[in-house]
């Protein structure tokens, strides 16, 4: 009985179309698949109409989706931190490339600062190997990838520089994690709405939630550090100690740069003001703004997979984009075009 | 009776949840078929979303009224949060300070960066606890009485930290008592989440849960930048603390690690190589570094520091909440 309902669900998992859609209009998940027949799904063809049938999302395109996220996390972390990214297997033998610069293992780091990198690297690759294996078959391949034709561009927008290479320092590396980690947030936390009320998609909810959690601790940790970082290389007088700014100002900019792409959703990353020596704390109240949320319920922001498709494709709002940026040929997956 | 009788079901649910997702892929399909008819052989919930937010929002009393006493010197109700029932902003519960009264929790700060982490900690809860109290309106508990004096020196006690601890002291001693709070909201609201029917609230409750941890990975990370090889004693603080509420949720595995230190494996070499431990999950298979999510029950018990199920009818007490929490899940 239960084997002839993992055949069913995996047939529903794996049905394959043709278009893409994301946004609101696919909000209701449906993982169907309950008729009775045991025989495998054909093989679906393409069928040579102008106008295309909807496709109608379900609980593991959302998955794909998120896994093609992952594949971009893990790859840029995997490689800062050994300079080698995804091994086949974990690809899903992929015949796609990356694109980096010559060398990506960050220079110089200080023990504290590799046990860091190292974690969230094997964090972000452990979420591949889930996320693969609840697909299963329907696992999406890993895309092409750029994280350095990207990270160029993006600096450009940003007005931070014609050039930005995140795997030459330690503050380079934090500026580049900044760029996915509240994004990853706001996607798990869009996903998370849009998985269908069946058993499996309470499950799969139940993962999207541990995921999301791990996102923030990162964003959170990325955020923290590029504070401490400030702090760490203030410039100081017999009176006063400044924070240095540089990289909580490349920070912004990416946060700028994000919100006009991806629908706003973003809380901008502030330099702690300037403190006198001795420290007066009764004549020095600033909140920090670590945490990336709605100013007035304190919510963390959410976005649809529309929007993180314009983010992470480096694209301006407009339908029909099929790729560009950290993804040149588009994600793998029924969800790779944007919408509007 | 019908309480006791939702915690079990709730017990099973989370517990059946962990099965599911440490199995994966087929085996889940499988498992998730046995959780439905689990759930059709079960009488319909006894609680509604409005017990769940509740039980949130006792617990989001708890955390603002630490963090706004460690920043202020003053209780939320001081600086114009409602604590009654409903609509109410009087009327709620009381809360144990420090001897010297609120005033004298205002934490002596010398680190900037500290202070500034904290006072946005206590504007966010505070602004959990307004919007809990907003979406729930008349249904709103009220704060229950709290203890943030005698539960500090219980739980250091419990852990073998010291016979005492105040974490209004100084800046680490107050991440210390941060780090007590944070992961467990995080738990919590991960666990509550899927018992949620209501679109809008499971958006909001998702919401909250990427707040809460970003906080847990500020304290943590805050607290590795202070202590980056474990030799201050902060690292050992939190590994205590983590296996003391592991010890109360009576978690047969593994769901709550101490910042510190562990070995991964990345590719391509498979060589081993040492990684912090900001993220309270577990790497590798069969975890794959996805945080945990523990029952209403299991955060009762922590919050409440009892293992002991209460009679029929009665509530798990003790520690941060001397009287029990208010709301059905208590």
């Amino acid at each position: 009985m239960e084997k002839k309902l993992t055949e069913l669900i995996d047939k529903a998992l794996t049905r394959r179309s043709f278009m893409a859609r994301s946004g609101a209009a696919a909000a209701v998940a449906v993982v169907a698949g309950c008729g009775g027949s045991s025989t495998p799904a054909p093989t679906p063809t393409p069928t040579p109409t102008p106008t295309p049938a909807p496709v109608t999302l379900g609980d593991s395109d959302y998955l794909n989706f998120a896994l093609n996220l992952e594949y971009l996390e893990a790859e840029f972390y995997l490689r800062a931190a050994t300079g080698s990214g995804l091994s086949a297997t974990d690809t899903g033998n992929a015949t796609t490339t990356v694109v980096v610069p010559s060398t990506t293992m960050v220079p110089n780091l200080t023990t504290a600062q590799q046990n860091y990198i190292y974690e969230i690297a094997q964090n972000e690759l452990d979420h591949v190997r889930f996320l693969r294996s609840a697909l299963g078959s329907s696992a999406v391949s890993r895309p092409n990838i750029d994280l350095m034709n990207s990270f160029n561009a993006a600096a450009s927008a940003a007005g931070i520089g014609s050039a930005f290479n995140p795997f030459a320092s330690y503050e380079a590396f934090l500026v580049g994690a900044f760029v996915f980690e509240d994004v990853g947030v706001t996607a798990y936390h869009g996903a998370a709405g849009l998985l269908s009320n069946t058993m499996t998609g309470k499950t799969y909810l139940a993962a999207a939630a541990s995921i999301l959690a791990v996102e923030a601790y990162h964003a959170a940790e990325i955020r923290t550090l590029l504070i401490a970082d400030s702090v760490a290389t203030a410039t100081m007088t017999a009176t006063l100690v400044t924070p240095n700014p540089t990289y909580v100002t490349y920070a912004q900019q990416i946060s700028k740069l994000r919100g006009t792409l991806g629908g706003g959703n973003e809380t901008t990353l502030t330099a702690l003001p300037p403190y006198a020596i001795p420290f007066v704390p009764t004549a020095y109240m600033p909140a920090s703004t670590i945490v990336a949320a709605d100013t007035t319920n304190s919510i963390a922001f959410s976005r649809t997979t529309d929007q993180v498709l314009h983010i992470v494709y480096a694209a301006a709002p407009g339908a029909g984009v099929k790729g560009g940026g950290f993804f040149p040929n588009g994600m793998t997956g029924n969800i790779s075009v944007t919408a509007s | 009776m019908a309480t006791f009788e939702t915690q079990q079901l709730d017990e099973v649910i989370v517990n059946s949840r962990r099965k599911m997702l440490a199995l994966g892929g087929a085996a889940l399909a499988g498992l998730a078929f046995a959780g439905v008819k689990l759930a059709e052989a079960q009488a319909a919930p006894a609680y509604s979303d409005s017990d769940i937010l509740n039980f949130a929002l006792n617990l989001e009393y708890l955390e603002s009224q630490f963090y706004t006493l460690a920043t202020t010197g003053k209780t939320i109700d001081q600086v114009g949060i409602g604590i009654g029932a409903g609509t109410s902003a009087t009327g709620g519960g009381s809360v144990v300070t420090k001897p010297g009264g609120p005033t004298s929790c205002l934490v002596p700060w010398t680190l900037p960066a500290i202070q500034a982490y904290a006072t946005e900690t206590a504007q966010e809860e505070r602004n959990h606890v307004t919007f809990l109290r907003g979406a729930l309106t008349s249904a709103a508990v009220a704060q229950p009485n709290l203890d943030l004096f005698n539960s500090f020196n219980t739980l250091a006690s419990a852990a073998g930290i010291a016979s005492t601890f105040d974490p209004f002291a100084n800046d680490l001693d107050f991440l210390i008592g941060a780090y007590i709070f944070e992961d467990v909201g995080v738990t919590a609201y991960s666990g509550a989440a899927p018992l949620i029917t209501t679109p809008a609230y499971l958006a909001a409750a998702a919401g909250i849960l990427g707040v809460e941890a970003y906080h847990a990975g500020l304290v943590r990370t805050s607290i590795f930048i202070a202590d980056p090889d474990g030799k201050a004693g902060l690292q050992g603080y939190t590994q205590d603390i983590s296996a003391t509420r592991m010890k109360l949720d009576g978690s047969s595995t593994t769901d709550d690690i101490g910042v510190g230190f562990q070995t991964v494996s990345v590719e391509p070499t498979g060589t081993t190589n040492g990684a912090a431990t900001i993220v309270d999950a577990q790497t590798g298979s069969t975890n794959y570094s996805k945080t945990y999510s523990r029952s209403t029950t299991q955060v009762l018990k922590i919050v409440t520091g009892s293992t002991n199920i209460p009679a029929s009818g009665a509530k798990y007490t003790g520690v941060f909440f001397p009287n029990g929490l208010n709301g059905l899940f208590s």
